[in-house]
């Protein structure tokens, strides 16, 4: 950290916060300017006490990181590229792995045929949910354990291994038993006792970027989990909340480069939530693969015209299989497979 | 437009709002509801402003736009994309274009060295700012007129276009007999005056987004140059102000497909002041390809780290010769050329 102080400071200042700087277990370096004088401090930060804590000393001015304080999420910790492995799928490493499914679980025929459908077009994993967090009480909260029943039965069927969200620590257990990835939703980004229990509950964890969460509150939300003993971690940009209106919400692909550099989880992006008009989402698609995301997750209806949730931004089976296709030169031309 | 009576509404409310909606050349489509009661205007509202000021009558709860307000701009105008050539180079259609060039124009030599080793790796049109509008008053401002004058040397050295930067009406004239296209930055995206004077002058103008500026405000302002009688406008995406800042900005490339379905202008990608870093440059270049762009506005500088403007965001003349090797091999599998 940098601890700039405040102009005009005298030496008694200085060597207190320097005394500070040692108590909190840190070597303090000064440097002099001609306007400001700072105070470097070295060390470690990351389980030591917070140095923005001088900022409520008087003689400071601020206090600025130069590190991340995030650790096992970091490339300092790990430079290459982690794999999480899913029932023998691995994202993270050459393959693109497309996720594909209905956004609600919403009867066993609707989950079958979805199944089915995507699989046929080349998806790895099914994804769907079962437990809603809707943004009005009134809107379909899901089927619940009914839900992942019919997510298994899919699964058994297809072989696909399947993601869901889990909405609470009460029900993470629940969840694993049926679920092979558990969906961490985009609300859900800084519940942090949530975080904690799958963290302990060592199956591979899908985290979505929160709508108004920074990459690195996102990175650290990563961390939670990875503290936990969990290392099987992957990232979903699903767009974040600016002032646009002509979409959902802004799909940031600039998180891809920029988690990719910071961080060596896989990343995927959410191309449906993202643009929230199922007519955007092959393009976004196109261009988060381009710039090098792990993966997809995509929403897919037989019928969103008549689906519960996110009917707008569901493709239906044939246009999934038609985007797979113009996908595989996609990957190609970057250096991946799909 | 649909106007939303406010409940309780009584006949001669509706008796008194159609005769203001008649009075302004349009017919009344009358729809009682159970709880609402709405009138819907019949009749090309798109320039009709004076509609929404309904919304300050008691009885009207809301006036809701149902036609975009711009007309030359939009595909329901003009159903096919907009094609036209500058120089030698194609915008809009299949061909992909490549401008690439410094931030600032900063000496004769290095333009020169520049411009010659853009057009080795490719580029078709030669980028380079004379007049910056630069955050800081104290910040290089450009070398103004003599900058003008050492891109049309490079331009006749090269024969690649030159497209650069004009800030106000008055310069409108020296920069168009420079220039072979005038940018309108970002922070003149609403300088209506500009709009309006670049419009006459008749040569073709590349309209930066705002960072702050909505897509359709964005293509009000396409529409005041359409509207002065000039048709060769090339939209840039070049990111929008979020609360994330591990990037410079946030590349909104959902805008590229919105675009796409709303305008048949050509649109092209700024992926460096998009990301202000070059590291991501070249992922988010491919990724505005791979969404649909016409083009894309790279940065180049032989020695960034002695940038006058943008050197953090600048790459060497290797990594975009690089970079282009890249484009290319993606740009086919899209079904483009470059």
């Amino acid at each position: 950290m940098i601890i700039v102080l405040k102009s005009g400071v005298g030496d008694a200042e200085i060597d207190d916060v320097c005394r500070r700087v040692s108590e909190m277990g840190y070597a303090p370096h000064i440097i002099r300017g001609e306007f400001k004088t700072i105070v470097a401090a070295v060390g470690e930060e990351r389980g030591r006490p917070d140095l923005r804590l001088l900022e409520a000393v008087e003689t400071v001015e601020s206090v600025m990181p130069v590190q991340q304080p995030f650790k096992l999420a970091s490339r300092e910790v790990r430079d290459e590229p982690s794999e999480v492995l899913v029932n023998g799928v691995a994202i993270g490493g050459k393959a693109v792995v497309v996720m594909a499914g209905p956004c609600s679980v919403e009867s066993e025929s609707q989950v079958l045929e979805v199944a089915d459908a995507v699989k046929a077009a080349g998806a790895r994993i099914l994804r769907g949910g079962a437990y809603k967090p809707r943004t009005s009480p009134y809107a379909f909260q899901g089927l619940k354990e009914q839900g992942l029943k019919y997510l298994a039965e899919a699964r058994k069927r297809t072989g696909l291994p399947v993601v869901t969200e889990v909405l609470e620590t009460e029900s993470v257990e629940q969840v694993a038993e049926y679920a092979d990835i558990l969906q961490i939703g985009a609300r859900n980004i800084q519940n942090f006792t949530l975080l904690r229990r799958v963290g302990e509950m060592g199956k591979p964890v899908l985290l979505k970027r929160g709508m108004a969460t920074s990459i690195q509150e996102f990175l650290l939300s990563a961390e939670y989990i990875l503290a936990a003993g969990n290392p099987s971690v992957i990232l979903c940009e699903r767009g974040i909340r600016t002032f646009e209106t002509s979409t959902r919400f802004t799909l940031d692909l600039n998180a891809v480069p920029v988690l990719k550099k910071l961080s060596h989880l896989p990343v995927v992006v959410d191309p449906s939530h993202g643009t929230g008009h199922w007519d955007l989402v092959a393009p976004m698609a196109k261009g988060a693969v381009a710039c090098g995301a792990d993966g997809l997750i995509i929403e897919v209806h037989p019928r969103p015209e008549e689906a519960l949730s996110d009917g707008p931004q569901s493709l239906k089976p044939a246009r999934f299989a038609q985007l797979m296709k113009e996908l595989r030169p996609v990957a190609e031309a970057v250096g991946r497979t799909l | 437009m649909i106007i939303v009576l406010k409940p309780g509404w009584t006949e001669a409310d509706i008796e008194d709002i159609s005769r203001r909606v008649r009075e302004l050349g349009f017919k009344t489509h009358l729809s009682r509801g159970e709880v609402r009661t709405i009138i819907g205007v019949v009749g090309d509202d798109r320039a009709k402003e004076q509609l929404l000021a309904l919304q300050s009558l008691d009885c009207v709860e809301s006036v809701v736009r149902i036609l975009q307000p711009f007309k030359l701009a939009s595909r329901e105008a003009h159903p096919h994309d907009t094609q036209f050539k500058v120089g030698g180079a194609s915008i809009g259609g299949k061909p992909l274009v490549v401008m690439a060039g410094p931030c600032s124009v900063e000496s004769r030599p290095q333009l020169m060295e520049i411009a010659k080793s853009v057009k080795q790796g490719g580029a078709q049109i030669l980028r380079g700012g004379a007049f910056k509008p630069r955050t800081s008053p104290y910040a290089f401002q450009g070398l103004e007129e003599e900058g003008l004058r050492l891109l049309k040397d490079a331009s006749k050295a090269t024969g690649l276009p030159v497209v650069t930067e004009v800030m106000e009406p008055d310069k409108v004239d020296v920069v168009a007999e420079h220039a072979d296209i005038l940018q309108i930055g970002a922070r003149n995206v609403q300088n209506f005056s500009l709009l309006k004077r670049v419009a006459e002058c008749g040569k073709p103008v590349l309209l930066k987004r705002g960072m702050s500026t909505s897509i359709q405000e964005w293509l009000l302002s396409a529409e005041y140059v359409l509207a002065g009688g000039n048709p060769n406008v090339i939209l840039c995406e070049r990111g929008i102000r979020t609360f994330e800042t591990s990037t410079r900005y946030t590349l909104d490339l959902n805008a590229i497909p919105v675009v796409k379905k709303l305008s048949h202008l050509p649109v092209i990608v700024d992926p460096s002041h998009g990301t202000g870093l070059w590291e991501y440059v070249g992922a988010m270049a491919k990724a505005g390809l791979a969404a649909g762009a016409d083009g894309l506005i790279i940065e180049v500088h032989n020695n960034p780290a002695e940038a006058l403007s943008d050197g953090p965001q600048s790459l060497k003349p290797d990594k975009f010769a690089k970079l282009m090797s890249e484009l290319r091999p993606l740009a086919e599998v899209l079904g483009r050329s470059l």
